[in-house]
């Protein structure tokens, strides 16, 4: 052998063990903004980047608004991120479209699926079940209830623990008691609700008068007028046009909540809100002039439903190269690793049987009035649709709330737009 | 021998020509003819922004869709309404204004920059600051009560569909007014101040000289902006975009940008979409053309 050849077989050796030796793993990890959730990832991206040096993790927040066009048009272009997460709503187009990797259980740190399955609350990974695999992780399982501001309950002359309102009509007789107007405009409200998330918030009041959005078969959109019109009739009760309690042009209730400014009494939250509270106004935190009562029902309801869960699942992206991928899923688990610490610092509930027959989550305040709930809710309406669906409700409920049309109008627009989307599936 | 001489320089001249045009021509073939051919040839597909199998071809049957669509058509009435609502207020204003700020001898710097200041706000910025303006406790219904004498009556800006097209407009017309008076203002020191000087000498008034001879001069500014605006609200987003995630009613304005944008982004139709595009790139070639046409109608206008 020559020492030129020698010299090739040598850089042909060398080379490649080299870029191995040195190759470093990138992750992209894109989530919505939680400044509480902020402080603890950022560590447990420290921690893990310390147990594995050749990892190097970009976390990157967007607001929890901005997030779905982002991922989409990121995975449009075939450049998603490695890990992402979002209301699964958002995800499940993800997984029929084949998007995102199925759970790499050994590297999650399972034997197999029946272990993985094992460790979570029944039905709570069924969101992300497709073709007997499971695509996602829940970082938090998420229902809403009440959330309560007991000054303004008691400014009005009523008793917050005994007058908290069971009824949505009880929600009206009580926002009217709480509401303060200056001649039409409203300075602070009894209650409103949370316009955007009608397939949350809003479907399950049809769904307690016994109507449905899309029959059981999938196949016809609108289930029982009469329970629809009842709900569009009370909606446009409650609007400018009509009681004037409230409406989606105001500042949504949620986040003026937060700030006991005396401009909103109640408003609808997940569990998550309390750390929010304790973060944003520690003193009216520490003062408990608030609480959280179930999400109310119709007095004439014929079925018992409280607002539906939905979830926020780790997803991996199925784009990436498979140590990528691998890497991935090692994180993730590593990450939900913590779900004690996630309750604690961001409140929010990771549904591992292990954390909820714990004494953190049993003594979390208000966790019972949410563990009620959710035992008798079921999972959000998702589809690979479920976006436009859910806009088409927000179309149905403004028109009768904002521009005068009749619950009927609304309604056979309603079926007409659900019912087109239907049939552009089948 | 002359002849090939000029040709010559001539020839060189136009090289160079090419030279300097080449960097734009080059920009917009990969910026705006590229995406306009792209869009064309998705529009005939059944493409879906998440699959990643290969799109169908359906030929025109998104056109077909769009052209029977309720909601389509509807779009196309929220655009119009916004164009026509907002381009000729924009149009008579800006001309107004120009002449106004040209007959200040004091001020006339600090008149430009208060009018043009709106414009050079990002159009999301400028829709987030009136949608605080125009918030049920803001100061639009504060300033509307006290102007019109009344006591706490919500004018609901952005709830009614007639009140939230007019707020859309009024934020448009805010953000833009002062660019287009900019434009006029060049058109107007254009015009040789001898003209003036000879219509005075012969006794026109005031109102004659703008009405006579400022007018006619300044057709061709004139056919710059109303083309110019014209297209710049058929092109609106994304003020209708803030106003409809902060609640208001999406019908009354629903533009076919935004139409676009939730066909595209919310139910990841990206073929439709396209359709829905170049029907739009139509529209607004269809009306460049007429605004042109009818101009020519009068004649050229030479200064000489």
């Amino acid at each position: 052998m020559n020492r030129r050849s020698f010299f090739v077989m040598f850089l042909c050796l060398v080379i490649p063990i080299s870029l191995l030796v040195g190759k470093t793993i990138e992750l992209q990890f894109w989530t919505h903004e939680d400044p509480n959730r902020t402080v603890i990832e950022n560590r447990y991206i420290e921690e893990f980047q310390k147990m594995y040096p050749d990892v190097v993790i970009k976390r990157v927040t967007q607001s929890s608004t901005k997030i779905q066009e982002l991922v989409l048009t990121a995975f449009a272009a075939n450049q998603g991120p490695d890990i992402f997460n979002m209301s699964i709503e958002d995800e499940y187009a993800y997984i029929v479209n084949q998007r995102v990797a199925s759970v790499n259980y050994e590297a999650a740190g399972y034997e197999n699926k029946e272990a993985l399955i094992n460790a979570y609350l029944p039905g709570t990974l069924d969101p992300v079940v497709f073709e007997g695999e499971i695509y996602g992780l829940p970082l938090e399982i998420t229902n809403w209830c009440i959330l309560l501001n007991k000054k303004v309950f008691k400014d009005a002359g009523l008793d917050p623990e005994k007058d908290y309102p069971k009824t949505w009509e009880e929600m009206v007789e009580v926002s009217e008691k709480l509401t303060i107007r200056e001649g039409q405009i409203i300075t602070r409200r009894g209650f409103d609700f949370r316009y955007p998330y009608y397939l949350v918030a809003f479907i399950p009041m049809v769904e307690q008068l016994g109507g449905k959005l899309i029959s059981d078969d999938g196949k016809t959109a609108i289930v029982n007028d009469e329970a629809w019109l009842k709900f569009l009739d009370f909606m446009a009760a409650w609007g400018p046009n009509g009681l004037n309690l409230g409406s989606p042009t105001y500042k949504n209730a949620r986040s003026l909540f937060n700030m006991d400014n005396n401009d909103i009494g109640m408003c609808t939250t997940g569990l998550y809100q309390l750390a929010r509270i304790k973060a944003d106004n520690p003193a009216f935190y520490d003062s408990r002039e608030w609480m959280v009562v179930p999400f109310p029902q119709f007095e004439n309801a014929v079925n018992y439903v409280p607002a539906h869960y939905y979830g926020h699942y780790y997803m991996v992206n199925v784009q990436k190269p498979k140590e990528n991928q691998e890497m991935a899923w090692k994180f993730i688990a590593f990450m939900l690793s913590h779900p004690e610490e996630y309750l604690d610092k961001v409140a929010i509930i990771q549904p591992t049987n292990e954390l909820l027959e714990s004494d953190t989550f049993k003594n979390y305040p208000y966790s019972d009035v949410f563990i009620s709930d959710l035992e008798k809710s079921t999972v959000v309406y998702f589809s690979e649709y479920s976006a436009k669906i859910q806009s088409l409700v927000k179309e149905a409920v403004e028109s009768v709330m904002l521009s005068n049309a009749s619950s009927r109008d609304a309604l056979n627009a309603l079926r007409r737009k659900v019912q087109e989307v239907l049939d552009d599936q089948y | 021998m002359r002849r090939i001489l000029k040709k010559g320089i001539e020839h060189k001249k136009a090289r160079w020509g090419w030279f300097f045009v080449l960097p734009s021509m080059a920009f917009f073939a990969v910026f705006s003819f590229y995406p306009i051919v792209n869009a064309l040839y998705t529009s005939l597909f059944r493409k879906r922004l998440l699959s990643l199998r290969p799109p169908t071809f359906i030929g025109l049957e998104n056109y077909e869709y769009l052209l029977k669509s309720p909601d389509f058509w509807n779009s196309i009435k929220a655009t119009f309404i916004f164009t026509l609502g907002t381009f000729i207020p924009i149009l008579v204003f800006s001309l107004l204004l120009a002449a106004f700020i040209m007959s200040r001898k004091r001020f006339q710097k600090f008149f430009q920059m208060a009018f043009y200041s709106p414009a050079v706000l990002s159009s999301v910025v400028a829709a987030a600051i009136w949608l605080l303006i125009l918030d049920p406790r803001g100061l639009a219904n504060m300033g509307a009560n006290f102007l019109l004498g009344t006591k706490g009556v919500d004018y609901k800006w952005l709830a009614s569909a007639n009140m939230v097209r007019f707020s859309t407009i009024l934020v448009y017309f805010w953000k833009y007014i002062g660019y287009f008076t900019i434009i006029y203002i060049t058109g107007l020191a254009s015009i040789p101040q001898s003209l003036h000087e000879a219509a005075k000498i012969d006794g026109a008034s005031g109102w004659k000289d703008f009405w006579h001879i400022t007018i006619p001069l300044l057709k061709p500014t004139t056919v710059l902006v109303s083309i110019m605006s014209m297209l710049q609200c058929l092109k609106t987003f994304s003020t209708q975009y803030l106003f409809t995630q902060s609640g208001a009613p999406l019908e009354p304005i629903n533009v076919i940008t935004l139409n676009i944008y939730n066909t595209a982004i919310r139910d990841h139709n990206i073929g439709r979409a396209s359709a829905m595009s170049i029907i739009l790139f139509i529209i607004m070639l269809f009306f460049t053309w007429l605004q042109f046409k009818a101009s020519r109608s009068g004649g050229e206008v030479d200064y000489m």
